[in-house]
């Protein structure tokens, strides 16, 4: 349809022009709607209890606070930097299993390679798993397999899983179907077209958007050991509940110097494959 | 080889073909011609059992195995499509896949799925692959990504794909349509040859009527999804196809094969006197 538009732009514009009363009613209309939106706005404004002048008023109590985390303790960064470590390694094996998951998963929800009754449930599954957050599988994984570095490796993989199988499952749909015949014309399998003809075109988008959740995952597995689901999270729950702000800027600066270098090499390695 | 017998395929009310009976033998090397549009592609993309005709739209069958029937492509027709080779007009190659890799699927209808999902294909067909890369002339380009190819590397490819499947049959659609002068003859000289030599069946559709005046002995012509023509190409002049096909027919004609080869007008006359269908 798009194209088609496209080719006669005169026939969708020309009323337009010619016509006033739509004129109008177009502008009523959008006008209409930034009243809804600024509606919206206020209402949420009082619901989130938002309040600007907290932040002149309370300005001594935040200078004082902000004044505890300064200078940066840095005497137990051998643990801190052994923690981090084990978050890279909860990032690394939640986004792998989610990964090797997400790729069947992902094809068994693309439109146009499976019937409705197939790719339908597997998405509804996969919206599942996206709906939730990481933070709120933690807890339930904690639950099934103790506390732990796994319990969070579970929780991102769930979550992880959710993600790709939607993003993958986008870019099949966005295939160019032509090659795909091109194969199955040589008499190959259902398997033999996905693994000849739909894969090497989808790889380089689904190895850059595997590099961009594990740029995400390292960061959620911060957080996850919050609720006791292992890595440095765990560490940084109790530095700030023991008030040793000192101690606990300290793992704030080592998170942020691991995540932005994994950005950067991440970054890096997607720019090879697109 | 073919045996098509009162097919019929609608998209809603247009008829895109229409009672379509025809048969082609072995060893035959036959045109398609016909304005966009008027079922050229359809049909042979029903050939290969891609797309499934109307309910009581009649049956198809290739090499003596039923394609489909009534509307209902046969469960087996991955067997029919093993020895049915297929040429498009975008050349329909894998971009990212080398070349060779390209070809070698090919084999894809005989090879075990444990081997090819491994992409660990058996020697011979290796070797196959590249005999015939090197027999449509483009061996030295066997480790290249398909998409740096030209148009005509890629069809000569395409077409390597076919010899590599070791098909009996080759349906071309348009394989010519994107193509320069240049490499359009390569490809139909060497369609024409593996139709010689290799004994294979070709129907090829063309937009462009000299190329099939030139290469094809039998010619079909559609129109409206329905054979309008079916006889010697020799006997199609000029004047018999603006009867066919009006003033759109010009553009059929591109004036860059060789003159000299089209029959004199005499004989075609003759000849259209001997194909009833014609009348």
């Amino acid at each position: 349809m798009a194209s088609v538009s496209e080719a006669h732009p005169e026939t969708k514009m020309a009323p337009l022009y010619k016509n006033p009363t739509t004129n109008r009613m177009r502008s009523l209309l959008s006008l209409a709607g930034w009243g809804l939106f600024l509606t919206i706005l206020a209402w949420s404004w009082q619901g989130a209890e938002i309040r600007p002048l907290a932040l002149v008023t309370d300005a001594g109590n935040m200078a004082t606070f902000a004044k505890d985390f300064f200078p940066p303790d840095f005497t137990d960064w051998r643990m801190y930097l052994e923690e981090m470590a084990v978050t890279v390694q909860i990032a690394l094996w939640g986004t792998v299993l989610a990964v090797i998951f997400a790729v069947p998963l992902g094809i068994l929800s693309s439109e146009n390679l499976v019937p409705w009754w197939v790719y339908q449930p597997v998405r509804r599954l996969m919206d599942a798993a996206r709906a939730i957050n990481e933070m709120v599988f933690a807890m339930l994984f904690v639950v099934a397999v103790g506390l732990g570095p796994f319990a969070g490796v579970l929780a991102l993989f769930v979550h992880t899983t959710g993600v790709l199988a939607k993003l993958f499952s986008e870019a099949v749909e966005a295939i160019d179907p032509q090659p795909v015949e091109g194969i199955r014309a040589t008499g190959a399998l259902g398997v033999e077209e996905v693994i000849f003809g739909v894969i090497p075109q989808v790889l380089p988008l689904w190895i850059s958007y595997s590099l961009y959740r594990f740029e995400s995952n390292i960061r959620s597995a911060t957080v996850v050991g919050m609720v006791g689901a292992g890595g440095i999270g765990v560490l940084l729950w109790e530095l700030i509940r023991g008030f040793y702000f000192a101690r606990t800027c300290a793992v704030m600066l080592i998170i942020i110097a691991v995540v932005v270098a994994f950005d950067l090499l991440s970054q890096h390695i997607r720019k090879r494959f697109v | 080889m073919i045996k098509i017998q009162n097919f019929t395929r609608s998209f809603g009310s247009h008829k895109a073909l229409d009672n379509v009976s025809l048969t082609v033998n072995r060893g035959e090397m036959v045109a398609l011609i016909g304005a966009s549009g008027s079922g050229k592609s359809t049909l042979l993309r029903h050939i290969s059992g891609i797309m499934a005709g109307d309910k009581n739209g009649g049956s198809i069958e290739v090499m003596g195995r039923m394609v489909q029937q009534n509307g209902r492509v046969q469960r087996d027709v991955r067997k029919t499509r093993a020895g049915v080779g297929m040429v498009f007009q975008q050349f329909n190659l894998v971009d990212r896949l080398q070349v060779l890799t390209n070809v070698m699927l090919g084999a894809l209808g005989r090879v075990p799925l444990w081997r090819t999902t491994l992409n660990f294909f058996p020697k011979n067909v290796r070797a196959l692959a590249i005999e015939s890369l090197a027999r449509v002339g483009i061996a030295e380009k066997a480790f290249q990504r398909a998409s740096t190819l030209s148009g005509g590397q890629q069809q000569r490819a395409a077409i390597a794909r076919v010899l590599t499947q070791k098909a009996e049959v080759l349906l071309a659609d348009e394989p010519i349509a994107s193509l320069d002068p240049e490499s359009s003859r390569r490809v139909m000289d060497i369609l024409a040859e593996l139709n010689k030599k290799d004994d294979l069946t070709v129907v090829v559709s063309l937009h462009q009527v000299d190329y099939a005046l030139c290469y094809c002995p039998r010619t079909i012509a559609l129109k409206d999804g329905r054979i309008v023509y079916d006889g010697l190409s020799s006997a199609l002049t000029p004047a018999f196809l603006r009867d066919l096909y009006g003033a759109a027919c010009e553009s059929m004609f591109t004036g860059t094969v060789d003159k000299a080869k089209v029959h004199a007008g005499t004989q075609q006359q003759a000849i259209l006197t001997l194909n009833p269908v014609a009348a």
